[in-house]
Formats: structure tokens, C-alpha cells, sequence
């Protein structure tokens, strides 16, 4: 406020204690100082491209199906929905709000759980068909916190563009799942030697021919993965029974792996004795076997790409808060909020930037809920003289990595990790 | 009737079968149409206390194609398998990019697209949906 302006509102206020009379000019004076004619909102467009999505979120309307909260749509059959950003508040991402990606179009609406059965069969000494019940009861129930994520979560900040789910930062979330460990439901099916990898498939069936991904989903890991001792076939999800788009009855849960193996409606687990070349594994989600899982589009088109299936999620971290929506006044005490998370051993630490990467500062970090959960982390920040400020987040996990400035690509649009940056504005304060 | 009818006779039945006995335990694959507008609040319900747990009709939110030759062709084939938000969700892809995801849905995917509406479909895309030519 300018001195001027305060010296009139001062007059202003002089004359309606001596006239008690409000003067159509005096008063458009005094709102002069805390109002303005308010703008027109501006909406997101519609797309993005072909540069890259400037948005933290992707572009679609907010639209509620059922079991959800109003999330991002990107596709509405089969539904893929985005959680928005302002969720990622908490280290647990709520059920109604966690993001919803299907590959193939006739997906659940209703499970008959008198009807329904997870089949554990192929080669196996015990063929099993487990109800819900028997899931429940007859294996003891464990539970662990981990961090689904799309694979192609981000995919929208990829130069050049991609085609497929073009994803913002939301293709993500963190629950408490509890369920059956994966072990003793093999255990108990005595799987026969010669077997080399489990496949896993649910209730959703697509449109195309059969024999072709566009008709059925499956995704295999290797018996020899020791990520099976961490995989839970569960039926709860932070203390609840799973929302029918997050996978009712059960699903799988593989922490620290893309969400692309955590099999929705899990029904049948088979354990096979040659490997699986299924269009979902032979042709989809795999990643160039370069360093980063990064390459160039001259390369693809040279056919110089080797690749290999997708699976542990690189570290990646996010500003939540301030988002950048609204100003900040010069000399103002504001808390810096995010999350973390890695595939590779937990969060040991993370650094703010507010000076676009110039220099860096340790940030606090919130509970430990085990190393494939969301680590929340805080920093305050006194914000400083007005302007543009860039902050930025970088986060090390468990193994050592951290996360680089460096662009990823590759034709699939996965893997994306860059180091986040949001811009803050600063206004003057008198 | 020949073996060969009586084997081709004998595979359909039994992937009616099967099919049905998929299906026998849960439902599938219900949209329902609804236009935009402000999102309504939905009123709480538990159901029955039976074994069957159900959920509403998932909601068809149509794109806005861009009007022009060939998006009949795209209205009722690419809507087969995928609603049409999978073109408008796209950045402007280059020519080639669509031609190649065309080819993908009739090769990989196994579309069955008569040749002519593939033409058609890939004309469109390639006249609407490019950096150069994209308008909503």
C-alpha cells in the first residue's frame, strides 16, 4: 500500500467519523485498498503439446465414478483417472482418490464373491481355488506400506512427445496394503520343479481378437526375483476393502515395482515353465537396457534399442506445497511440503532448492513408514524479495542414487525422474 | 458338414462356454452416457448383505472429434475397443507417429479395419490431430 493511499483512507475515515455519512466516492477509496475487480478464471486447455505439459496434473475434467472422488480424467473406457496434486499431502493417498489405470475396456462393475475364486494353477503338485475367505483366514495376514506408480506416470514431459496415457505427476500413490503373502499362497499350491515364472491375471477382458494384448492383460515376474518375498495378494487398502477400480477383490501388491505388476482382480496365478511372451511382456512396458533407461528417437529408428521388461521405480521427488497457484507476500514464513519415494532402498534424503538449483538445502524428513512408502518431507522457507522464485526438489534413496536434471526418453514414455521445479511467486508485502 | 466346419463348430461353442463360465461370477464392461457438468454428489448405499458386491455403471464422457472426413470411420472402429478420449487425450503427434499407431491397432492389437476405413482413419487423424493442423 502506497503512503498516498493510506493517508486518503485515513481523510476517509476522519470525515465518516464527522459526518456519519458514507460518500459513494470515499468508499470506492477504502475498497481501493484490499480489492480489485476479480479476474475471469483460466482454465487448463484442453491438450498439451507438442511442447511439454507445463501442468503438474494432466489436462482432463474432474469427473467422479463411482467408489472416487472427483479425479483427472484421461480416458473414461477403459478408465484411467488421475489423482490431483493437493492429495499428495498426506503419506497415505486416500481410496477415493488413488489414480485408476486399466488397459482393456470390459473391466468389473460387480464381483460375486460366493462365484469368485483366485485359481493358483499350471505348474503346480496342488491346483488351488481360494475364496476370499480362505485368503483371510487360512494364510496369515501381513501388511506393508509401498508406493504404486504407473509407468508412464509424467509421461506428458517427455520432448519429443509420445503417444500413450499422457500422464501428469498423479499416476501415483501410497496405501497401507494387507493382505496374504505370496509365498505361503505358493507354498501351499507345491510347485513342481522346472518352474520359472508366475503370471498373473485378473477379471478385465478387452474387445480384441483373442491371442492379442487388446483381449487380455497379463504380467509375469520371475520366480527368481527376490521381490516375490515382498508381494502380498491383498484385500484391504488402508484399512479398507479395495475400491472396484483399484482391483476388488484382491490384487497384487509388488513394492518398489511399477504399478504395471500389481495385477487388478487377481484371479489366476500361474506358475509356468518356460517364460511368458505374452504381448504384455514380450512387446509392452519394457525399457531400453541403457543406463537410465534412457535413448534417442534416431536410435529406435535405427533398431539399435535393446530392451528389457520395466521394474523397479527410479527416486523421484515433488513440491505439493505452495503450488504455485497463488502469490506469496515478500517476508513470509511458509512451509515447503512434499513427498519422496524410491524403488531402490527408501529415502535417505531430501534437498529444496530455492534458488533454482544454485544451492541446496536438507529438508526434514516426516515418519518412516518403511522403505517402498512415501516419505513426506518439510522445509521452511521465509519467502524472500518479490519476484519469480524457482524451487526445486531432489531426493537420494537407500542405494545411493539421486535424482539428476537430466531429461529421460524412450518410446514407451516411462521411467520419467527429473528433478521437479515449480516456479513461486512473490509479491510486495506494503 | 465338413471336419472342418464341425472343429470351427466345436471352438465356438466352447469359447461360448468358457466365456459364460468367466462370466458367471462377476459383471463387466457397463457405461453409462452422461453429459458434462457440476459433479453430483452420490447417495451413500451398503447394498445387500449377499455375496455380491456391485458398483454403478462407470460414465462414457464422449470426446469432441473434429468434424471432417473419416470420423465416422474412427466413431465406430477405434470406439471398438477404446472410447475416442484416446485421440483427444493425445499431444499433436507428427504424421507418421499416427500412421504408426494406426498400424499398431490393426497389426499388434488385431483390429479388424477393412482397408479402405484404414485409410480414412489415418487421413483423419493425420488432418486434425498434428502440431500443425490441431485445433481443440
Amino acid at each position: 500500500m502506497t503512503i498516498a493511499r493510506e493517508v486518503s483512507r485515513r481523510s476517509f475515515l476522519w470525515t465518516l467519523g464527522a459526518s456519519g455519512a458514507i460518500g459513494l466516492a470515499g468508499r470506492a477509496n477504502v475498497l481501493g485498498a484490499f480489492a480489485q475487480e476479480p479476474s475471469a478464471p483460466r482454465n487448463v486447455p484442453d491438450f498439451t503439446g507438442p511442447g511439454a505439459n507445463p501442468y503438474w496434473n494432466s489436462v482432463g475434467p474432474l469427473v467422479a465414478e463411482p467408489q472416487k472422488s472427483p479425479l483427472i480424467l484421461l480416458t473414461d473406457r477403459p478408465v484411467q483417472l488421475e489423482t490431483p496434486r493437493n492429495y499428495f499431502l498426506n503419506v497415505f493417498t486416500a481410496n477415493d482418490a488413488f489414480y485408476v489405470r486399466w488397459h482393456l475396456e470390459t473391466l468389473p462393475n460387480s464381483v460375486d464373491l460366493k462365484e469368485w475364486r483366485l485359481h493358483v494353477e499350471g505348474n503346480v503338485g496342488k491346483p488351488l481355488t481360494l475364496t476370499l475367505d480362505n485368503l483371510v483366514t487360512k494364510f496369515k495376514a501381513s501388511s506393508i506400506a509401498a508406493v504404486n506408480q504407473c509407468s508412464g506416470n509424467s509421461r506428458s514431459r517427455l520432448q519429443p512427445r509420445v503417444p500413450g496415457g499422457q500422464w501428469g505427476n498423479g499416476a501415483m500413490g501410497n496405501a497401507l496394503w494387507t493382505g496374504a503373502k505370496l509365498r505361503e499362497i505358493l507354498d501351499a499350491a507345491d510347485l513342481k520343479s522346472g518352474s520359472v515364472q508366475l503370471q498373473f491375471e485378473g477379471l478385465d477382458r478387452g474387445k480384441g481378437p483373442e491371442g492379442f494384448g487388446s483381449n487380455r492383460f497379463m504380467k509375469s515376474l520371475d520366480l527368481s526375483d527376490p521381490v516375490l518375498d515382498e508381494v502380498l495378494v491383498a484385500y484391504s487398502m488402508n484399512g479398507q476393502p479395495l475400491p472396484m477400480l483399484n482391483g476388488f477383490p484382491v490384487r497384487l501388491i509388488v513394492p518398489g515395482y511399477f504399478g504395471t505388476y500389481w495385477v487388478k482382480s487377481l484371479s489366476w496365478i500361474r506358475v509356468l515353465d518356460k517364460p511368458d511372451d505374452n504381448f504384455w511382456m514380450k512387446t509392452a512396458y519394457r525399457i531400453p537396457d541403457t543406463p537410465g533407461g534412457s535413448t534417442t528417437p534416431d536410435d529406435v529408428k535405427a533398431g539399435k534399442v535393446k530392451t528389457v521388461p520395466i521394474a523397479k521405480m527410479p527416486v523421484r521427488s515433488f513440491l505439493i506445497s505452495p503450488d504455485g497457484s497463488a502469490k506469496i507476500p515478500s517476508g513470509l514464513p511458509v512451509r515447503l511440503r512434499g513427498i519422496a519415494f524410491s524403488g531402490y532402498g527408501g529415502i535417505t534424503e531430501v534437498e529444496v532448492s530455492v534458488d533454482n538449483g544454485a544451492s541446496w538445502r536438507t529438508a526434514h524428513l516426516g515418519a518412516d513408514e518403511g522403505k517402498f512408502s512415501f516419505r513426506t518431507w518439510e522445509l521452511s522457507w521465509i519467502s524472500p524479495r518479490p519476484g519469480r522464485h524457482g524451487v526445486a526438489v531432489r531426493a537420494t534413496d537407500g542405494e545411493g542414487h539421486t535424482q539428476k536434471d537430466e531429461m529421460v526418453w524412450n518410446p514407451g514414455g516411462y521411467l520419467w525422474s527429473r528433478i521437479e521445479r515449480q516456479e513461486i511467486m512473490v509479491g510486495a508485502a506494503e | 458338414m465338413t471336419s472342418l466346419k464341425r472343429f470351427a463348430l466345436a471352438t465356438a461353442i466352447c469359447a461360448f462356454l468358457a466365456s459364460a463360465a468367466l462370466y458367471a461370477q462377476f459383471n463387466a464392461g457397463f457405461y453409462t452416457l452422461q453429459g458434462p457438468g457440476s459433479i453430483r454428489q452420490t447417495a451413500p448405499s451398503a447394498g445387500s448383505a449377499g455375496a455380491s458386491y456391485e458398483i454403478a455403471a462407470y460414465t462414457l464422457y464422449p470426446a469432441m472429434l473434429a468434424a471432417g472426413d473419416g470420423e465416422q470411420e474412427v466413431a465406430s472402429y477405434c470406439n471398438t475397443c477404446h472410447s475416442t478420449r484416446y485421440i483427444t487425450m493425445q499431444p499433436p503427434l507428427p504424421a507418421d507417429t499416427w500412421s504408426a499407431e494406426v498400424n499398431k491397432m490393426a497389426k499388434t492389437y488385431g483390429a479388424s479395419i477393412p482397408d479402405d476405413a484404414t485409410e480414412k482413419i489415418m487421413h483423419y487423424l493425420q488432418s486434425h490431430y498434428t502440431p500443425e493442423n490441431r485445433k481443440k
